[in-house]
Formats: structure tokens, C-alpha cells, sequence
């Protein structure tokens, strides 16, 4: 993974830890939705708009429904941001 | 304003403090702490998880140090995902709320069957949160020759739905204004063409504010939100195109916190009045080192005019029945003679009822017009530009709230006006005479410092009471008294409009409005008593009486007023209840002094009785000028 992404990476597992409050999940690259039982579409929506806020950006219709994956997230951000 | 910038920004240590919740020492303290930041959603879904974990020891606490109301939502769209942002956002504004929510899209069967989940739960209001979606403006819009307006058809379909859930549920409704999306078809044209979007949708506001004022229902002037923050901002197509949610998830927590200002002020929460700084807050400058010339108010300065903007804020709020008053660190002559000299102010030194001007610490003065006026410190606002005195006074003084204001003074009067504390359902002739009245109060008490006795005192203010039932005139008025009086009132027991209206024409209640003059002006309505009617007893249900007129007999007043009605009905004996809370200790021992006997006392209930036979009247120099109850 490249530094960039590393990065991107750091910055959203606070993002994720903000967002998932039940338990103490460990995040990284490697988790889908599957592995995170509160990860469902209401906390999706909370996701969303805090990566948004956090990174200023704004993913597109289609996008968002295919983040369903910590890699395929990383991978939007780093095209929009880098 | 979605990020709501008069509250402060959570700490730091937010999340590890919500997760620290549940061992905290003082946890309902902790929560109103907690909910009193300006909380994203992720974060007040955070703090709603954290709650829902305590044990139910500090959720009653939690519940009892609020009030209850059971909000059922109704809508066309998405909710769940605004809960956890209502649920803290009504402990922020003083209320206990309980959400009971249907499925998306159960409005019209919610309403119209009486059986239904929101008919039979017992509610206090249903908000009907419907947007532009829910109603078919964009179907064939312009086929309406001969037709019914979309407009009317949209507003008639509304009204059927609030109709329903009173007759069904007996509940009020909270109906939503449509805001715009920013759609058009033909530009200018749009406000003009009956059918098209834009003039629908006026059309639908107009006549919706129109009924609702004449109607028992609550606005919640979305429109108006929408209008603050722009319909650009505000509609997000992708969040409605995947999930129904009607609005960009970033103004979540300002929905709801507009939400539950209404709701709290529903139960008498709002704001009563606004405690000003003067250097720098009215206007631009020290006066106490710039002098009259230096200090920068009025027309034709930029700076001043970013101040009387302020001045004149504060008048409307005053007309509308809010309290004016003055807490700053000056000399009082210095202070004072800015308003008597200065052309470009706009407030005078009569606009407010207490002026306080001196050395003290800001806490302590504060505390001072709390008593003055007779109100309690979460009834007050207090604006100052100094960051450093906020914090000392919001330390000192935690109930009292004092909204953050940035350095820009042009930039303060969006925020005041954003924080929307004053939040009205309504204008009552009280209202309109309020300041002349806490002016009064002010006079009154100095009276009381030279008068030799109390008796003295009191037959110097020439009193003059009136009684009369429960009617439509004093409708308003007694429910706003049923909600928000506190202190004096023996059961604290809430009803809403429509309840007060069954008072009015059922004969098993005995119900009576008090009105109060003296020779410093017209009280207006200042108590109410409800009595339930049984063979030959009469429950006290409600008893209640404003704070401004304590200590002045009135009560006795009213007794000897319903001794002499049990009397003429022929009833033997009244019963009264004090059931107390954290405000109304007050009133502990009211019955033993009017002479009544406890004849049951646990923790939740003092049940008291009195034989009507037995009473001795008790004649205080009060003049009863009318009563429509006993000729």
C-alpha cells in the first residue's frame, strides 16, 4: 500500500471509531461490511457524511453504494484526493 | 448553521467521556453536560447509545430532572436516522422525550384507523413530517383546468390527516411547511403559473399558516428553515434517491434541535428573558475609557450599525414578551447616561426591568435579577462578547444558558437569531404587557423595602382580584400557565389545549381562571384551579399560581373563592394533593396553612383534606373586583 493510502487509511479508522460505537473494533484494510454487525444502512448514512465532512469531499451516486468494503474506500478517497 | 455555532464544540475527550458514562460519579449531570455541545450525529448517536446503557437508577434521575413528552413521528421519508439527534437534543432543551416511530410511508393509515400504533399510544403530539415528496405536485401539473389546485388538493389532504389523529388519538399535530427545492421550469414564471412547483408550494405554506393559527395544531416552519440555510445546501438528491432521507445528513442536528425548541416551548421552556452586557454587546467600544463620542452606535458607522442591528432585535423581542435586562461591569452613571444621551441607541433605560451596572462578579448579579424577577436561571439568556466572562458565568452557573458569539459583530445577530431561545406558539394579551409588568415588580419590591409591615405592605399595592371559569378568552393564557408554571404549583400536573377545552364544558370539573391588579398595573391571568367533582368532595387537581405574585395572599384569596363555591354547591369537604418535584418545594406546607389536614404522606404524594364547614375565611386586603363564579 502507498503511503498515501496508508495515510488515508490512518485518518479513517478514527472516522470509523466515531461511527461504530458498540464495540471496539480493529479496522483495516481487509474489512467489509460483513465483519461489522452495526454497519448497517442507518450507520452507513452516518459514515458517509462523516468521511465527507472529514475529508471534504463528495463521493457520487453510484459510489456510494458500492462502498461496502475499508479498501474500496480507500481507493475512492485516494482518486478524489490524490 | 448546521453546526450549530452558538453551543460549544464537544470536548475532546467526548467519546471516552460518553464511554465513561455509565461509572461516572454524578451521570445525570454528565448527560446534561454532554448534550449541551453542539453534537454531530455520530456523536449524539453516541451519547443515545451511552444513555440507553445506564442502569435504571440514573435513567429515572435523568427522566425525572426533565419533562416527559411522547412524540409520535409520522413521514414520508427516512427517520430512524435522526433519533439519537432528537432524544439528546430534547435533554439539551429540557425535555424527556419518547419517540414512537411508524414505518416510512404510514401516514394516511396511521391517521385514519383508529387502532393504530400512533391512535392508541397515548401521545402528546405527532409530527407529520412530510416534505414536497409526499404530495403529488409534480404529477401533471398543469392539467388543472376545471380542477382542484394541487395546492388545495395537498393542503386538503393534510388537513384530513391532522383531523384524523385528533378525533382518533386525541393528540395535536406538529405539521411541517414545504421548503423549495431548487427546481424550476420556467424561471420568474414560476411564482406565477397556478400548477407549477413553486407557486404550489407558496400556495400550500400560505394556507397551512393561515389554518394552523386558528387550529390547536403546531407549525414547524421547515420552509423558513430551509430558507435560513439554503435549499441547495439542505436537499441532497443522493441521500433521497438511496436511502428517503429528506435533507443532507449535516443539518440532522439542526432539524432537531428546531424540533424539540417547539416542543419545549410547548411545555412552557422557552426563554423568558435576556440578560445584555453593554460594552461591546450594545454597542461597539468601552464606554467606561472611549467616553459618549468614542463608543461607535447608529446609523451611518458600520460598526454601529452592526450593534443597533442587535438593539433592535432585542426591542422586537421585548414587544413579543420577552424580559429586557442589563448585567454589566461599569460604573451605573456612565452606563446610564449612553442611554440617556447618546442619539444613535435605540434602547432606552425604561426598555428594561433590571439594570445592573456595577463591580461585582457577573455571577453574582446575574443571580441578583434571577430574584428580582422571580424567575429561574434556565429561564435566561445571558449574551456578552467576552469569552472570558462566559466561561466564568457558565461555571458558576450551569442551568443559565450563554450562547458562544464569534469576534465579528455583524456576525452576531444571525447566531442570537439562529439559537432561537425566544421559540413563541403564540401571543397572548400577557405577553404584550409582560415588561410592564416585571417593571412593575421592580417598583413593587421597592415599596416593600420602606413599608413598615407586610400587612402594610400589601394593602398599600391595592389588590384587585377577579374570578371566573374556564373560556375560550383565557384558553390560551391557562394553558401556557398549566405548562410552564413550576414552582408554585401543588401537582405540576401538565394538559395540553384540547384538554383545557374538555374542562371548559364538562360539568364533573370546577375549574376557575384568576386575574390580579394592582396599583402598578394589570397582572393579567396569574392562577388556575382545577377540581374534579365527586359526590360530595371536590379533588384539587390543579392548583397552580404565577411566581411573580407570591407572598402576597392571593392564595388565601382564592381558598375563601372556593370555600364560598363548595359551600354554595353544597360540598362538604375539598381535598387537595402535593405531589413534589425538584421545583415546587415551595409549596410543601401550602394546604396545612390554609388549614387542611394531611391525612396521607408518602414520597410521591401529600394528600391532604379540609371540611368545608370548619374554615375560617381568611379575608386578605385583596378587593374581589369580579367573579363570574359566584355572584
Amino acid at each position: 500500500m502507498s503511503q498515501d493510502k496508508e495515510a488515508i487509511l490512518d485518518q479513517l479508522n478514527s472516522i470509523f471509531q466515531d461511527t461504530f460505537t458498540e464495540n471496539n473494533y480493529s479496522f483495516s484494510i481487509n474489512t467489509t461490511r460483513d465483519d461489522i454487525e452495526e454497519w448497517d444502512s442507518l450507520s452507513h448514512i452516518r459514515l458517509l457524511t462523516a468521511i465527507e465532512a472529514n475529508f471534504g469531499v463528495q463521493f457520487d451516486l453510484d459510489e456510494i453504494g458500492n462502498m461496502i468494503d475499508v479498501s474500496t474506500i480507500v481507493d475512492l478517497l485516494h482518486a478524489k484526493l490524490v | 448553521m448546521h453546526d450549530l455555532p452558538w453551543l460549544l464544540a464537544p470536548t475532546d475527550d467526548f467519546n471516552e467521556r460518553c464511554i465513561q458514562l455509565g461509572c461516572h460519579q454524578a451521570p445525570v449531570a454528565e448527560v446534561h453536560a454532554l448534550a449541551k455541545y453542539a453534537l454531530s450525529i455520530n456523536q449524539a448517536n453516541r451519547l443515545y447509545q451511552a444513555i440507553r446503557k445506564l442502569t435504571a437508577e440514573p435513567r429515572s434521575f435523568l427522566s425525572r430532572s426533565l419533562t416527559p413528552f411522547r412524540l409520535g413521528i409520522v413521514s414520508n421519508a427516512t427517520m430512524d436516522l435522526m433519533i439519537p439527534s432528537i432524544v439528546t437534543s430534547a435533554i439539551r432543551n429540557g425535555i424527556d422525550i419518547e419517540v414512537v416511530s411508524t414505518d416510512f410511508g404510514q401516514v394516511a393509515q396511521e391517521a385514519f384507523d383508529a387502532g393504530s400504533k400512533l391512535n392508541t399510544a397515548k401521545l402528546d403530539a405527532v409530527l407529520i413530517a412530510l416534505d414536497y415528496h409526499a404530495y403529488p405536485f409534480l404529477a401533471d401539473p398543469l392539467n388543472t383546468s376545471g380542477e382542484v389546485l394541487p395546492s388545495d388538493k395537498a393542503f386538503d389532504y393534510l388537513r384530513q390527516i391532522r383531523e384524523s389523529f385528533k378525533q382518533n388519538g386525541g393528540m395535536i399535530c406538529i405539521a411541517q411547511t414545504l421548503a423549495e427545492p431548487p427546481y424550476e421550469f420556467g424561471g420568474n414564471f414560476d411564482a406565477q403559473l397556478d400548477g407549477l412547483l413553486r407557486k404550489s408550494l407558496t400556495e400550500f405554506n400560505r394556507a397551512l399558516v393561515d389554518d394552523i393559527r386558528s387550529s390547536m395544531d403546531v407549525l414547524f416552519d421547515v420552509a423558513a428553515l430551509v430558507n435560513m440555510v439554503g435549499a441547495c445546501h439542505w436537499f441532497d438528491e443522493r441521500q433521497w434517491y438511496l436511502s428517503r432521507v429528506p435533507m443532507a445528513n449535516a443539518f440532522v442536528p439542526l432539524y432537531a434541535e428546531y424540533l424539540t425548541k417547539l416542543i419545549a416551548a410547548l411545555r412552557g421552556k422557552s426563554k423568558k428573558c435576556l440578560v445584555l452586557d453593554l460594552d461591546n454587546t450594545l454597542w461597539g467600544g468601552v464606554i467606561g475609557d472611549d467616553g459618549l463620542e468614542g463608543i461607535q452606535i447608529g446609523q451611518g458607522n458600520p460598526v454601529g450599525e452592526s450593534f443597533l442591528a442587535i438593539q433592535q432585535w432585542a426591542k422586537t423581542l421585548k414587544d413579543l414578551g420577552a424580559i429586557l435586562t442589563v448585567c454589566s461591569k461599569n460604573d451605573e452613571n456612565i452606563a446610564l447616561e449612553v442611554f440617556r444621551k447618546h442619539p444613535g441607541m435605540l434602547l432606552k433605560e425604561n426598555d428594561f426591568a433590571v439594570f445592573v451596572a456595577n463591580w461585582e462578579d457577573k455571577a453574582t448579579n446575574i443571580r441578583y435579577i434571577a430574584d428580582t424577577l422571580n424567575i429561574g436561571l434556565d429561564a435566561m439568556v445571558f449574551v456578552d462578547d467576552n469569552p472570558a466572562e462566559r466561561e466564568i458565568v457558565r461555571t458558576m452557573l450551569p442551568e443559565l444558558t450563554v450562547p458562544e458569539l464569534p469576534k465579528d459583530s455583524s456576525q452576531f445577530l444571525r447566531i442570537l437569531c439562529a439559537a432561537r431561545f425566544f421559540e413563541k406558539i403564540d401571543f397572548t394579551e400577557d405577553d404584550a404587557q409582560r415588561n410592564a409588568q416585571y417593571l412593575g415588580n421592580a417598583r413593587r419590591l421597592e415599596i416593600q423595602k420602606t413599608a413598615a409591615t407586610l400587612e402594610d405592605y400589601l394593602a398599600s399595592l391595592e389588590m384587585y382580584i377577579s374570578f371566573s371559569p374556564f373560556n375560550e378568552l383565557g384558553r390560551k393564557r391557562i394553558v401556557q400557565l398549566i405548562n410552564k408554571t413550576n414552582q408554585f404549583n401543588l401537582t405540576t400536573q401538565r394538559y395540553t389545549e384540547t384538554d383545557v377545552l374538555q374542562f371548559e364544558n364538562d360539568r364533573r370539573y370546577v375549574t376557575l381562571q384568576i386575574e390580579l391588579q394592582d396599583k402598578f398595573g394589570d397582572n393579567g391571568m396569574i392562577s388556575v384551579v382545577i377540581c374534579k367533582v365527586h359526590q360530595d368532595r371536590w379533588d384539587i387537581d390543579t392548583w397552580l399560581m404565577s411566581c411573580r405574585v407570591i407572598k402576597r395572599r392571593v392564595e388565601e384569596a382564592v381558598c375563601d373563592q372556593l370555600i364560598a363555591l363548595a359551600r354554595k354547591s353544597g360540598i362538604s369537604k375539598l381535598r387537595g394533593f402535593y405531589r413534589p418535584t425538584e421545583k415546587n418545594g415551595l409549596v410543601r406546607e401550602h394546604y396545612r396553612q390554609l388549614g387542611f389536614d394531611c391525612i396521607c404522606s408518602d414520597e410521591s404524594e401529600d394528600i391532604w383534606d379540609l371540611a368545608v364547614e370548619h374554615y375560617q375565611m381568611k379575608n386578605p386586603p385583596i378587593t374581589v373586583s369580579k367573579s363570574s363564579v359566584i355572584q
